[in-house]
C-alpha cells in the first residue's frame, strides 16, 4: 500500500503560512498535520505531493524519492489522504474497501486498489484525485479539515492533548528545581530529558496536559498552563504562557502568550501579548509587540484571504505572521492581522492594518519595497546563522520564486499606500 | 520645474530640511541625515512624484543628490 499525503487546491487559503511549506507541514499542537497522519497510519510507504517550487527544499526534509512520484500512483494499492486533515478525531485504516470519504464535499481520503488506479487517466494529481473520486463509492464522514489559518489555532488545544496522550514515554524525566511548583495532576506533565526547569516556575495542569520536549529551559517566573507544548531547544524567559500554546522548536519566548502557535526558530523575547496567533519560522517580534485578538464590540473577526475579507465566524482571532518577518519595538497588530513573509513591520504609533504584503517594509502606515529582496535575503542568512542553520541554495530559489509570485499583490498595496 | 528641483523638493519635504541645505553633492546619509527608514521613504516618495518604479537593489547605489538625479533621469528617459 502506498500512502499519499497530498495538497489540494486550498493551499492558498492558508497563505502566508503556506508560501514556504506544504499545508501538511503546518503545526497544530506539538506536531505537524503530516506527523499526525503518519502516526495514525503507522508504518507504511509514504509519498508526498507538493507544489513544484517547494519540492527541492522538501525533498531534503521528507526524503529523497518521496516527493511528487507519479509512478507510485499506479504500482500499488493506494491510500490518498488530504494533507489538510487534522488526524486526531478521524480514524483511517490502511485496509478496507475502495471508497472516497468526503467531508462537506471535500475529499478526506480515498482508498483505491491497484487495478482501479491503473485505469485512471490524468495529467496532474488534481485530475487523478478528481477522476478517482468519481469512480469510487463515496461516503460522507465527520472530519476536521483545515480550511483557513485560524482553524489551526482553534484546534490547537485539543491537538496538544492528543499529542500528549500519544506519547509512549510520558513522565517527568528530569529533576525539577525544588522551588518549581506543579499545580494539578502531575501525571499530566511530560518533561523530556535534557530539559531544565528552574526555580519559581509553575506548571498548571488544571485544564490540560503540559508537554515539554528535549533540551528546553524554563527560566524563573514562567507560568505555564495546560494544554501546552514546548518544543525542543526552546527557552522561556518568564511570563505567562497561557493555555493552548504550541511553541518551538528553537524559540525564545517571554511575556504573555495565549492560544498561539509559534512554528519554530522564532523569537518573542520580550514583554507584549500574543494571542490566538500563528507565527511562522524565523520571525522576530520586537519588544512590546502586541496583537489584538478580540474586538471591542465583540463582533466576529474578518481576515484577508486571497485579497478578500473572510469572516472567521470567531470572536477571538489574533495575527498570522509569515516566515522571516520581523516587527519593531512597540508594534501593535490589529485584530486578525495577516503579515506576509519576509516583511519588516515598523511601528508608527498606531495599529498595523489587517494586511501587510510579503517582502515589504511597512513604514509610517504604508507598505514600501524596503531595500529590496537581496537585502531581505541577507537578513535571513544572518538570522538563520544565529541558530546555526544555513540558508541553502534551494531555500534561496524557493524564496525568489515566492518573491516573484507575490509581486503583483505587493505592487498593489504599495501603490495603494502611496495614494493615501 | 526640472527633475533636479523636483527631487530636491521631495528631499526637503521628506527629511524636513531647508532647500538651501540640499546640495548636489550632499550625501543622503552623512549630510542629510537619512537613516535606513528615511531612505526607504525617500525612494517611495520619488516613485510617487515621478510615477516611476525604482529597482530597489539598483537604488542602493544612490548615495548623493546628484546620483538620485542621474538615476531618476535615466528611468524617465527609458
Amino acid at each position: 500500500m502506498n500512502v499519499i499525503i497530498f495538497e489540494d487546491q486550498k493551499f492558498d487559503n492558508l497563505y502566508p503560512l503556506t508560501y514556504l511549506r506544504p499545508v501538511y507541514e503546518l503545526k497544530c499542537g506539538h506536531t505537524t498535520l503530516r506527523q499526525k497522519i503518519e502516526r495514525m497510519i503507522g508504518s507504511s510507504s509514504f509519498y508526498y505531493f507538493i507544489r513544484d517550487y517547494l519540492a527541492p527544499v522538501f525533498e531534503k526534509k521528507l526524503g529523497n524519492g518521496k516527493i511528487n512520484r507519479f509512478d507510485v500512483l499506479k504500482d500499488n494499492d493506494l491510500l490518498l489522504i488530504n494533507g489538510r486533515l487534522l488526524a486526531i478525531d478521524t480514524k483511517i485504516d490502511l485496509d478496507g474497501p475502495e471508497q472516497a470519504a468526503l467531508c462537506e464535499n471535500q475529499l478526506v481520503y480515498a482508498r483505491i486498489k491497484k487495478a482501479s488506479a491503473k485505469k485512471i487517466t490524468f495529467n496532474h494529481l488534481d485530475e487523478f484525485i478528481k477522476n478517482a473520486t468519481s469512480i469510487l463509492p463515496q461516503k460522507n464522514i465527520a472530519a476536521t479539515l483545515i480550511n483557513y489559518p485560524w482553524n489551526l489555532v482553534q484546534n490547537n488545544g485539543k491537538a496538544i492533548i492528543d499529542d500528549f496522550n500519544q506519547l509512549t514515554d510520558k513522565g517527568i524525566h528530569v529533576e525539577l528545581s525544588p522551588q518549581a511548583a506543579i499545580v494539578g495532576d502531575k501525571s499530566l506533565i511530560h518533561i523530556a530529558s535534557g530539559s531544565l526547569i528552574r526555580p519559581f516556575v509553575t506548571l498548571d495542569t488544571t485544564n490540560g496536559s503540559i508537554l515539554i520536549d528535549e533540551n528546553v529551559i524554563i527560566h524563573p517566573y514562567t507560568h505555564i498552563e495546560g494544554p501546552n507544548a514546548i518544543g525542543k531547544n526552546t527557552e522561556a524567559f518568564g511570563g505567562n504562557i497561557r493555555a493552548g500554546c504550541a511553541i518551538g522548536p528553537v524559540c525564545r519566548v517571554h511575556g504573555e502568550i495565549e492560544e498561539s502557535i509559534i512554528h519554530g526558530y522564532s523569537n518573542k523575547h520580550h514583554d507584549g501579548f500574543l494571542g490566538h496567533a500563528y507565527v511562522g519560522e524565523w520571525v522576530n517580534l520586537g519588544a512590546f509587540t502586541t496583537n489584538s485578538d478580540l474586538k471591542n464590540d465583540y463582533t466576529t473577526v474578518q481576515l484577508y484571504v486571497k485579497g478578500e475579507l473572510v469572516d472567521s465566524g470567531d470572536m477571538k482571532v489574533g495575527s498570522f505572521i509569515g516566515d522571516h518577518s520581523k516587527t519593531s519595538i512597540g508594534t501593535l497588530l490589529t485584530t486578525g492581522a495577516m503579515i506576509g513573509i519576509m516583511s519588516n513591520v515598523i511601528n508608527a504609533g498606531g495599529l498595523i492594518p489587517k494586511f501587510v504584503p510579503s517582502f515589504c517594509w511597512f513604514l509610517k502606515n504604508r507598505a514600501t519595497k524596503g531595500f529590496g529582496f537581496e537585502h531581505m535575503l541577507k537578513t535571513a542568512v544572518t538570522s538563520m546563522e544565529r541558530r546555526n542553520v544555513k540558508l541553502t541554495p534551494e531555500d534561496e530559489t524557493m524564496l525568489r520564486t515566492v518573491f516573484e509570485m507575490t509581486k503583483e499583490e505587493r505592487s498593489f498595496w504599495i501603490k495603494k499606500g502611496s495614494r493615501s | 520645474m526640472t527633475v533636479e528641483e523636483r527631487i530636491k523638493n521631495v528631499i526637503a519635504q521628506q527629511l524636513k530640511l531647508k532647500l538651501e541645505d540640499i546640495k548636489n553633492d550632499s550625501d543622503f546619509v552623512k549630510d542629510l541625515g537619512a537613516d535606513s527608514m528615511a531612505s526607504i521613504e525617500l525612494m517611495a516618495a520619488f516613485e510617487a512624484e515621478f510615477d516611476i518604479e525604482m529597482d530597489e537593489d539598483a537604488a542602493l547605489s544612490v548615495k548623493t543628490v546628484d546620483n538620485a538625479v542621474e538615476f531618476i533621469q535615466n528611468i524617465l528617459d527609458q
